[in-house]
């Protein structure tokens, strides 16, 4: 842009490259300064001031004294914590892995232009669309123990042994409220997957069924390998959306019974905006941060150094 | 970008009938996977169906009687949960408050994303390149994290049960996300058409509206299809903003909204309508815009 081609003026070259300079960067600062604003109120100040509360005690009204990492020593030997923690993980380890593998599932018989192809396509997308609340609320009344439709139906069909308190039992709980994310996303990454393999040049294909290949080959020698890098992109993905789970288990079970469907998401919620610990509540959020961050990163490191070894 | 590869292409219009003929023909295996993904599709569709049609039906149907149809169709449920005179929850009020903040994110979203976006696309500043990856590392902070303090700095700004209040927050957070792929679509656009009104004397801002956002106006239409589902159903920053029950968006409510069953005739039938109340509009939204809605998450997921 700002390119001096002589060097005439010696002396006043520097402060005019910079003047200059500085001249067609001032409108581009006005074009960024709304969103970084923004951001750096709302998203980066926030973010700092947690780490900066989790070393603090505060009840939200009065002063706040400072503690050091006794809330951090606190939390580690906090039941309820690590009970929270632990199932953040079953959710994070468990639900990306049906919604992942269904997802590919579909995605493959999808492309394959199975008969029905498109009502499938639509039938496993559509719940996507919902609201997290919605699909929660009709979920709980379906499992509801007296009047709820799985009960009814078990019930019905001479099978009341089966008929469970979904929600109430604690062994459980976990379980059905799982099969909820499950349920809802599975279309997920199925839509992505399906794209993915959709954007298979048709050679390939063409090359492979000259090879004689069956389709079991066809999925697991020339597929999957392709679409490698969005398969680990959506499963990252599923996975942190896993660890965020919060309306959920807001709207089924509230953590409960005996914690046995707490996570941190709701734990942060229950200690900061119910019980007024706000100080603790951080230290928490900064526990939730630090293994989100850890998974993306672990993400994002491990795909530079595949792109390496090709 | 590898998302206009999967954007231009409508899914399946490429592929040839012939691909079908091999697919696990004569196999053992053809059945079983016809009858998994009829009942999948089964599972998937049923309860979307048992909620919109309990909507019109008495608790007792809905108890005792759960797989017969109703009886009749009458707007009454809809229209009792809209005004609130037996529910007490004014779920027309709730909806347009939804709206609201739905349509205010979306303006203020998109406007400051295409801004930053297209001045890191086209701009040489020092900075630019910082902000693209505190930006890239933003997407890995889950909004949890920061709850605690934006509930006092919302409040500190007497934003708390304000509806502007939590328009910022949401355009807060779906901006990093929506300024990397504007920025990554303007940097494939081509530049000639901007060179040529910079020279006609026009300025950047002048380019930038009269040139750039006219034709951008897809991607940009695109970008707020894929914004409206988590706006729309967004629970948790509502849940700690929104104390007023007059402020409250429709998730909160519906979340909110616990009927005894038993208690009067129809409370469950209430409860079903609301939640339709929230489904049908992104229901339709679905059917009308399916292609973009996929492309749109395509493209999140591929970046």
């Amino acid at each position: 842009m700002a390119t001096l081609n002589s060097r005439q003026a010696v002396g006043t070259a520097a402060g005019n490259r910079f003047m200059r300079k500085l001249r067609n960067a001032l409108p581009w600062y006005l074009f960024i300064a709304p969103a970084t604003l923004l951001l750096l109120t709302l998203m980066a100040y926030p973010l700092f001031d947690t780490l900066r509360l989790s070393l603090f005690k505060w009840g939200g009204l009065g002063p706040q004294t400072f503690v050091g990492v006794k809330n951090f020593s606190k939390l580690f030997g906090d039941e309820i914590f690590w009970r929270a923690l632990g199932n953040s993980f079953i959710f994070a380890i468990v639900v990306p892995f049906f919604t992942v593998s269904i997802g590919l599932f579909l995605g493959v018989a999808i492309s394959r232009r199975l008969k029905g192809w498109q009502v499938y396509r639509i039938a496993f997308f559509i719940p996507v669309m919902m609201s997290g609340v919605v699909v929660a609320t009709l979920w709980a009344n379906m499992f509801e123990f007296n009047h709820g439709l799985f009960n009814t139906v078990l019930r019905s069909i001479g099978l009341d042994g089966l008929a469970q308190n979904w929600l109430g039992d604690r062994n459980v709980a976990l379980i059905s409220v799982m099969l909820v994310p499950i349920w809802q996303s599975v279309g997920f990454p199925m839509i992505v997957l399906l794209a993915a393999i959709e954007g298979i040049p048709q050679e390939m294909h063409d090359a492979a069924t000259m090879d004689g290949v069956n389709e079991w080959q066809r999925i697991w020698g020339l597929i999957v390998p392709l679409i490698k890098p969005v398969l680990a992109s959506i499963t990252m993905l599923s996975i942190i959306g896993a660890m965020k789970v919060f309306d959920i288990v807001l709207v089924m079970t509230k953590g409960g019974p005996a914690f046995s469907t707490q996570v941190l998401g709701y734990y942060l919620f229950e200690t900061a905006f119910r019980s007024g610990y706000f100080g603790y509540g951080s230290a928490i959020a900064v526990v939730m941060f630090a293994v989100v961050f850890a998974i993306a990163y672990a993400y994002v490191r491990g795909v530079r150094i595949e792109s390496v070894e090709y | 970008m590898a998302a206009n590869r999967f954007s231009s292409r409508s899914p399946g219009g490429s592929v040839g009938g012939d691909r079908t003929l091999g697919w696990w023909a004569g196999s053992s295996l053809r059945p079983v996977i016809y009858g998994l993904l009829i009942v999948g599709a089964l599972v998937q569709v049923y309860p979307i169906f048992f909620l919109l049609m309990n909507t019109l039906k008495t608790d007792t149907q809905i108890l005792n009687t759960p797989f017969r149809l109703p009886t009749s169709f009458s707007m009454a449920p809809f229209i009792d949960v809209w005004t609130g005179d037996r529910t007490g929850m004014f779920f027309g009020r709730y909806f347009f408050n939804s709206v609201i903040v739905l349509a205010a994110t979306l303006v203020l979203m998109l406007a400051i994303s295409c801004l930053c976006g297209y001045a890191m696309a086209r701009g040489q500043f020092p900075g630019s390149g910082t902000l693209h990856q505190a930006l890239l590392l933003s997407l890995a902070v889950p909004a949890h994290a920061l709850a605690i303090p934006l509930y006092f700095f919302i409040g500190s700004l007497g934003l708390r049960n304000s509806l502007f209040g939590l328009t910022l927050v949401y355009a807060a957070l779906g901006a990093p996300f929506t300024i990397i792929l504007m920025r990554a679509y303007f940097m494939h656009m081509p530049v000639e058409l901007e060179e040529a009104a910079r020279i006609d004397g026009c300025g950047r801002l002048g380019v930038f509206l009269r040139i750039v956002l006219p034709i951008s106006r897809g991607p940009i239409a695109g970008m707020a299809i894929i914004n409206i589902n988590w706006i729309w159903s967004e629970l948790f920053f509502s849940l700690i903003l929104m104390n007023k029950a007059d402020v409250r968006t429709l998730p909160l409510a519906i979340a909110l909204y616990k009927p005894a069953p038993m208690t009067v005739e129809t409370v469950l039938g209430l409860q079903y309508a609301a939640m339709a109340l929230a489904t049908i509009p992104v229901l339709i939204l679905f059917f009308l815009f399916q292609r973009q809605i996929a492309s749109g998450m395509t493209m999140g997921a591929f970046k």
